[in-house]
């Protein structure tokens, strides 16, 4: 067996696991008929065992041969060679994907494993699980999509699941109210992506990255086409990204998504699913050598978010949201170090980063426990000495930033003012319009269910 | 000013202003925001988390009054729902005997009354607590009639041959009377022909003659549906229909909208609580805290910088003018009052339902100002108010925005709600359809025909209106409930009658104290089967002290199997050592004793002195270790700190995953860790004062010899200890400790205020050890024989380990005998673990003893178990009174146990001292269960899986939510909510005395919030209180299957079981 061929069957294992995982656990549930507690745990373990061993053996095997790029192609869909367009399925392997891909069959495989006794008994268990097949088969995929429209699919599935897990608890209307805000940023941000996407393809004629950044390895890929075309794409691609990783302006949606079971919060919004946004900017990061706006316009949105959400942060009374923020002031830090060019160190940050929070949100509902014991390590309660911050802003100025960092910056009552509201102005007008032309069509007869107006 | 109330409450009689109207206004308006204050949730932070009644507020009221209160003021459930009730009736959890006679003995005289040929009452009842009926909002009505079964089959659960009789008739009356002109003129009976004429076009006229059975079913249910609407419909105006409007104009437009405007106003409310409340968790403090909430609140959001959200806009401006015009809170809240157009007989229920918006986060408000002085950051007094005053601000802010963009009112906002109460639509709640709809399924059931419904008149539609309506949901639940809890009531009352009259017998062998004495234990035959019988195998092997825990129900009982000759009583679990406990290890004073109890004396662990030394230094690395891990999860989060931490952090993959894979293997690694750090374990207790009077400081520590041979002598008293020592008497305190747990300290000993009772059970073992204090108990009258030695312990009910104080002081020749104890104690928890496995679905049913002792240890360390036990789930139980009548029987822990002797106990003195902590400790445990039980979304705090923990104070649902007291779903998961049965070894007569005694078990016991019944011991007759007297008993069933061990009894099933008997062991 050729190193060749080792890494094709690894690769299409990494790949499929998930996607059987899926299957094993969502073809049930559509029939009525969902597996066990104890079946789907066994799938779940079963199938991150697998992805996990084939992920580090994959390591394993490039390393040996000295590989830095695999490319697995699943089939050509379309092609029309004389408008040079073509479309398919490529999964590559380099030095930025298998880590990360690594990471999250770890986090996937522990929160599985985690879930399979926190969720025990519970009425949404299956729910849940079907869930967590589809992020994690989303995730997979767009670690290592080789063509911008697989990292969409992914793109997709991570931000169905994720807005479905943060509505996970629907009877309430907190959790519902707060799934929709997540599901209405993911959709600025895929808007921004597709037409990204798009842009590509008429540039380049496909979606391939090897396309577009040039067959060398990541990150010395070097890209390939001009300066205003990099900005735009770049700058749709920033969009999306700031969508998925709750950069300003969107920031708000990430605290709201705390709204699930504990470990899908930990491993969704504080270590996952918040750096895929990043992780788009990291794989097309030989474009911002292209353009010093775009670069400029990185690292500025990355510096702003974590000053922003390392100010709110100091503010948040509750151990999520408080992690929320932590979150968020890393991953602001990791496109910032993606913008200067620090690709590697990006990497190292974003892992270390998502292990760190992962464990912490998970620990979040000890923290009575841990308060204690270390009030009596210490001996003393734990207060905050009044920081270097305090010291040196005057009162009256920190009473400003309290306000403002307590009203998180009111980034999202912005949102629903200038983005939401026209919105609505424009749709609900349509609505008007199209009950007046059914009512003309229908010969004057009062339409019904309007909510304005008596009923009685 | 002092005397004003008195002239101020004449002044609206006299029409004269003699005294200021506004203060009088304003004193009223104090009043009801205090009086609200009560109805609020009482936990205070969750570190200190204490079981308690949740409606603790409406214990002057009869049980059954108070639950409709609760509903009515706070939207609860106040029993379990009619479908889980129906689902016990066909389980056989309820029985249809209990039924009938519980709604005989509610009836009363009533039940026979007859309504016409409808039946009588009873009957009528009973049909409609056996069968389920629905009742729906006029949409889904209209759609169950048009869409639905409803009018093509009868229900299924008719039965019978009364559908096909009605069928019959109904058909022989349509093709007589209806079908033709010749059926006799009446308006009424034209109407049932107009209905006929129209149904008969629907099922076809033609084929009239041919119509299949299930055609004229069908029919059938048409024509009756249609006469039950004309009956309801033509009595309307007599029984009036319900309309309800919302109290508040947030639930109001809510109500017509569907749109929230409480929740902006609740995002906002949640986070300044929060912020204003915090103990200690964020970086930055809350600006002016100290200058109160409605300060602070004002300096945050009443500055010209701040941009508030679209519906607050105003806020700014109100703040400010506010503030110009010096107007107080309570003065903001009568303004905010009188805009709202609240009139003033409605502010009473006005300020409780705006308090009640929020009711977590005010609750706990509440708490931080009246009874929160050790916490870090109390709230300020008048907290409260100021948080009613800004609430209602934001309120009126909030309800004017709504109003203006939903309906584009901008009037007046003292008239928004009657501008929206028009837009209630009037259908909207219980109307003719709905009475309509009961009769309709009700004739059904009770196979009344058309024919006869039509013909009622018009008085009796009425009795039958009001018959079904007056017995609605609550009322029906309220029986099926009596009927649920009667159920166990009589198994449990049967149980003991025949357990207790099968023991007794060798007591009548003879009367002298000795040889009774003997029978406690239940073991005479095996001392009277060995030949040399000596006087030590007369005593018991060994006493063993517990909490009165039903956790340690089994422990208990499988202390006893292991060695029969073994003798265990039940005390609250603080052991009457009330005291603020300080270990080697610990930063601060934390009291150990019931929350009632106010403790004076301090107690300090203190490193014995070889080794104080080794302690510095472990305390010193203590310290730097922590405070190094304080500021690496302080830094993760910052800026910098986090980008270092995190460019390090996939180490912390390495313990994470660890633990979640091996939880116990990682917890075996720390614990060995830890134990480099640990202090020394040989610690002493500063049990002794020196000098003065007790304080928290050296010379005053500790407790001088007098209290502690009154603590020594009551404790033994309280559990009937008197003589008969054996050689080893042990003392356990319990605790319990799991991880990722908010609730953790819920699981502790409710006796030390949700601490660990270790200390408690040292402390009091070290006292009654002391010679000096044995020479005062003699002289009191209680011999303490010199070889008995008192050993303290600490039992975690969570991993079932048992750990032991102070061993280095066992005299020597003791050793072996503890060494046999040590045995059997330890083979009674490793039993204990398998009993309690049976309850864990992760835990197969087929554990050995040692791989059950094994899972529940597992389980007390994984960071992913979100039930590391289950607590005090399942409790029902109380008895109070001597072991003998309840040992080898199988209570499935289930049951309180409180040792007490009524033959030392002649005025009921040691009842009335020890039931005053019993009745109000288990009841409100038994109650708390109760109602996390019913209704886990507003008495409970929810599922467990989004629980938050906020300001370091309780827990919130998910991101943000109102702040949740109570027990969560996966605590309360398999507990049955009845209220607690106390059973009392003493005489009707003590037991009144008791209650007259002490006003709170009054309370408790008259009103109903617990059961009670007395046994009598002698001649095992138990009286149950009903009604204000105790009444004889008679006992149902007096078989009881019988088994050789527990485990034979419980094994291979999860679900509850019933009562059980444990042979003795046959001497050989």
């Amino acid at each position: 067996m050729t190193a060749q061929s080792i890494t094709q069957v690894l690769g299409t294992c990494i790949v499929a696991a998930p996607a059987a995982l899926l299957a094993a656990l969502g073809i049930p549930s559509l029939f009525g008929e969902p597996l066990r507690e104890r079946a789907a745990v066994r799938w779940i373990h079963g199938v991150m065992a697998v992805g996990l061993l084939s992920a580090v053996a994959m390591l394993a095997v490039m390393l040996n041969a000295g590989q830095t790029l695999v490319e697995i192609r699943i089939g050509d869909w379309v092609g029309i060679e004389t408008e040079h367009f073509h479309f398919h399925v490529a999964f590559i392997f380099d030095r930025l994907s298998v880590p990360f891909v690594i990471l999250i069959y770890v986090l996937c495989g522990t929160i599985g494993k985690f879930t399979s006794r926190y969720l025990h008994r519970d009425r949404g268990f299956n729910r849940f699980c079907v869930f967590f097949a589809f992020f994690t088969l989303g995730m997979v995929v767009s670690s290592l999509a080789g063509t911008i429209e697989v990292l969409f699919l992914g793109w997709e599935l991570v931000g169905l699941s994720s807005a479905l897990l943060v509505a996970f608890f629907h009877l309430r209307s907190n959790p519902v109210r707060n799934g929709l805000r997540v599901w209405g940023v993911y959709r600025i941000a895929d808007a921004a992506f597709l037409i990204a996407a798009l842009m590509m393809h008429h540039m380049t004629g496909g979606g391939d990255f090897t396309g577009l950044m040039g067959t060398d390895a990541w990150p010395s890929g070097h890209a390939t086409i001009a300066s205003e075309q990099a900005l735009i794409v770049g700058l749709l691609l920033l969009l999306a990204a700031s969508g998925k990783s709750a950069l300003v302006p969107f920031s708000g949606w990430l605290p709201r998504a705390m709204e699930g079971p504990t470990p899908s919060s930990a491993v969704f919004y504080g270590a996952l699913s918040v750096h895929l946004g990043a992780f788009l900017l990291m794989r097309v990061s030989p474009m911002l050598d292209l353009s010093m706006g775009l670069r400029i316009a990185v690292i500025g949105l990355g510096l702003l978010t974590a000053v922003y959400s390392a100010i709110t942060e100091r503010v948040q009374t509750d151990v999520k949201s408080a992690l929320a923020f932590a979150s968020l002031t890393q991953v602001g830090l990791i496109v910032a170090e993606i913008g200067l060019g620090l690709d590697y160190v990006a990497l190292i940050h974003m892992i270390g980063h998502a292990c760190l929070r992962t464990l912490q949100l998970l620990r979040a509902p000890t923290l009575l426990r841990d308060y204690h014991m270390l009030e009596n390590a210490i001996g003393a309660r734990l207060t905050h000495g009044p920081s270097f911050w305090e010291r040196i802003v005057p009162d009256r100025f920190r009473a400003w930033f309290y306000a403002v960092a307590s009203n998180r910056g009111h980034l999202d009552s912005a949102i629903d003012d200038y983005v939401t509201a026209p919105f609505r102005a424009v749709f609900r007008w349509c609505d008007a319009m199209e009950h007046r032309w059914t009512r003309f069509l229908s010969g004057g007869e009062p339409s019904s269910g309007t909510a304005e107006g008596p009923v009685d | 000013m002092r005397s004003a109330p008195h002239i101020a409450h004449n002044a609206p009689q006299l029409g004269t202003t003699v005294a200021d109207p506004d203060a009088d206004r304003l004193r009223q308006l104090a009043h009801s925001i205090e009086h609200a204050a009560h109805l609020l949730p009482s936990q205070g932070p969750i570190t200190v988390f204490v079981h308690h009644n949740t409606l603790h507020a409406f214990e002057d009221l009869p049980f059954e009054e108070g639950l409709r209160e609760g509903v009515r003021i706070l939207g609860c459930e106040p029993f379990l729902t009619e479908d889980q009730y129906r689902e016990y009736l066909v389980s056989g959890r309820i029985r249809h005997d209990d039924l009938s006679a519980v709604l005989q003995e509610d009836l009363g005289d009533g039940a026979g009354m007859m309504l016409g040929f409808l039946g009588t009452r009873f009957s009528l009842r009973m049909a409609m607590l056996e069968h389920p009926l629905r009742s729906a909002s006029s949409a889904e009505l209209q759609w169950a009639v048009a869409e639905s079964d409803a009018m093509r089959r009868f229900l299924g659960f008719v039965h019978g041959p009364t559908k096909v009789r009605t069928i019959a008739e109904t058909r022989h009356w349509v093709m007589r009377d209806l079908r033709n002109e010749n059926g006799g003129h009446s308006p009424r009976l034209d109407r049932v022909k107009t209905h006929a004429q129209d149904l008969f076009a629907l099922f076809g006229r033609a084929t009239v003659e041919r119509w299949s059975e299930s055609t004229w079913e069908s029919f059938c249910l048409h024509l009756l549906w249609r006469i039950c609407l004309d009956g309801a419909r033509r009595n309307d105006g007599r029984a009036p229909c319900r309309r309800n409007v919302p109290l508040r104009h947030a639930a109001l437009i809510e109500r017509v909208t569907g749109e929230s405007c409480d929740a902006p106003v609740n995002d906002l409310m949640i986070r300044f609580c929060a912020a204003y409340l915090d103990q200690g968790f964020a970086n930055w403090r809350l600006p002016h805290r100290d200058q109160g909430f409605f300060r602070s609140f004002a300096g945050l959001f009443g500055r010209a910088g701040s941009l508030p959200d679209r519906w607050a806009r105003g806020l700014v401006r109100e703040l400010r003018r506010i503030e110009k015009a010096r107007i107080t809170p309570l003065e903001s809240i009568d303004e905010s009052l009188r805009l709202l157009g609240v009139d003033e007989s409605e502010r009473d229920a006005f300020v409780l339902a705006t308090l009640h918006a929020l009711p977590g986060w005010a609750g706990m408000i509440w708490q931080m100002e009246t009874n929160a002085e050790w916490t870090m950051f109390p709230a300020a007094r008048g907290s409260l108010v100021e948080f009613l005053a800004v609430r209602l601000i934001l309120d009126r802010l909030a309800a004017a925005y709504a109003a203006r963009r939903s309906i584009g009112f901008a009037g007046d906002p003292a008239d928004l709600r009657a501008a929206f109460a028009d837009r209630i639509p009037a259908t909207d709640g219980f109307g003719p359809a709905q009475r309509a709809f009961l009769v309709f399924q009700l004739a059904q059931v009770r196979g009344w025909l058309p024919s006869e419904i039509h013909a009622l008149p018009d008085r009796q539609w009425d009795q039958l209106l009001a018959e079904t309506e007056s017995f609605d949901a609550f009322e029906r639940r309220r029986i099926l409930h009596r009927a649920y809890e009667r159920r166990y009531r009589n198994q449990a009352l049967d149980a003991v009658a025949t357990h207790a009259g099968r023991r007794r017998p060798w007591a009548h062998e003879s009367s002298s104290n000795r040889e009774r004495a003997e029978v406690w234990s239940g073991f005479p035959r095996i001392a009277r089967g060995e030949p040399d019988a000596s006087a030590e195998s007369e005593n018991p092997s060994v006493q063993v002290i517990c909490c009165i825990d039903d956790r340690e129900e089994s422990f208990r009982r499988h202390l006893e199997e292991v060695d029969p000759r073994c003798e265990t009583f039940g005390a609250a679990g603080f052991f009457g050592v009330a005291m603020y406990y300080r270990g080697a290890s610990d930063a601060h004073h934390r009291p150990l004793c019931p929350v009632i109890i106010k403790p004076k004396h301090y107690v300090n662990e203190l490193v014995a002195f070889t080794f104080v030394k080794e302690h510095k230094r472990r305390a010193d690395t203590r310290r730097v270790l922590g405070e190094a891990s304080h500021r690496f999860h302080q830094g993760s989060r910052t800026f910098l700190g986090g980008a270092l931490t995190a460019l390090g952090g996939t180490l912390a993959s390495i313990p994470m995953v660890a633990r979640i894979l091996v939880p116990r293997a990682t917890a075996q690694v720390r614990t060995l860790l830890a134990g480099l750090v640990r202090p020394p374990v040989v610690t002493q207790l500063t049990i002794e004062r020196r000098e003065g009077d007790p304080g928290p400081d050296d010379p005053h520590l500790g407790y001088s010899i007098d209290e502690i041979a009154m603590i020594v002598e009551r404790l033994l008293r309280d559990v009937g200890l008197n003589d008969r020592f054996a050689p080893i008497v042990v003392l356990f305190g319990h605790g319990s400790s799991s991880l990722n747990n908010p609730h953790e300290s819920a699981y502790n000993c409710g006796a030390c205020s949700g601490g660990r009772g270790g200390p408690n059970a040292r402390a009091f073992a070290e006292m009654a050890n002391d010679p000096r204090v044995r020479d005062l108990l003699r002289s009191r009258g209680l011999g303490i024989p010199a070889e008995t030695t008192f050993v303290g312990g600490y039992h975690n009910t969570c991993d079932d380990s048992v750990t032991f104080f102070d061993l280095d002081r066992l005299p020597t020749k003791h050793r072996s005998r503890f060494e046999r104890i040590c045995d059997a104690i330890d083979e009674a928890r490793r039993r204990n673990a398998h009993e309690r496995c049976r309850r864990f679905e992760s835990a197969p049913l087929t554990l050995t003893a040692e791989a059950a002792l094994r899972h529940v240890e597992g389980r007390a360390e994984d960071l992913s178990q979100a039930r590391p036990e289950y607590n005090h789930a399942t409790n029902a139980l109380v008895l109070v009174g001597r072991r003998w009548w309840s040992r080898n029987l199988f209570l499935d822990r289930r049951a309180f146990l409180q040792s007490y002797d009524p033959d030392h106990d002649p005025d009921h003195e040691i009842l009335t001292r020890v039931l005053s902590a019993v009745i109000p400790v288990c009841a409100g445990i038994s109650l708390e269960y109760y109602f996390s039980c019913v209704d886990v979304k507003v008495l409970g705090c929810g599922s467990k899986l989004p629980h938050n923990i906020a300001s370091l104070l309780g827990v919130m649902e998910g991101a943000a939510s109102d702040l949740r007291p109570g027990l969560s779903q996966q605590m309360i998961e398999i507990h049955e909510p009845m209220r607690a049965l106390f059973v009392v070894e003493t005489t009707p007569e003590g037991m009144l005395a008791v209650m007259d005694r002490n006003p709170v078990i009054g309370r408790l016991c008259r009103n109903g919030w617990v059961q009670l019944a007395v046994i009598d011991t002698v001649t095992d007759q138990i009286r149950v209180f009903q009604d204000g007297e105790f009444r004889a008993y008679r006992v149902r069933s007096d078989a009881m299957p019988s088994v050789r061990s527990s485990s034979e009894w419980y094994r291979g099933w999860r679900d509850h079981l019933g009562f059980a008997v444990i042979e003795e062991p046959q001497p050989s």
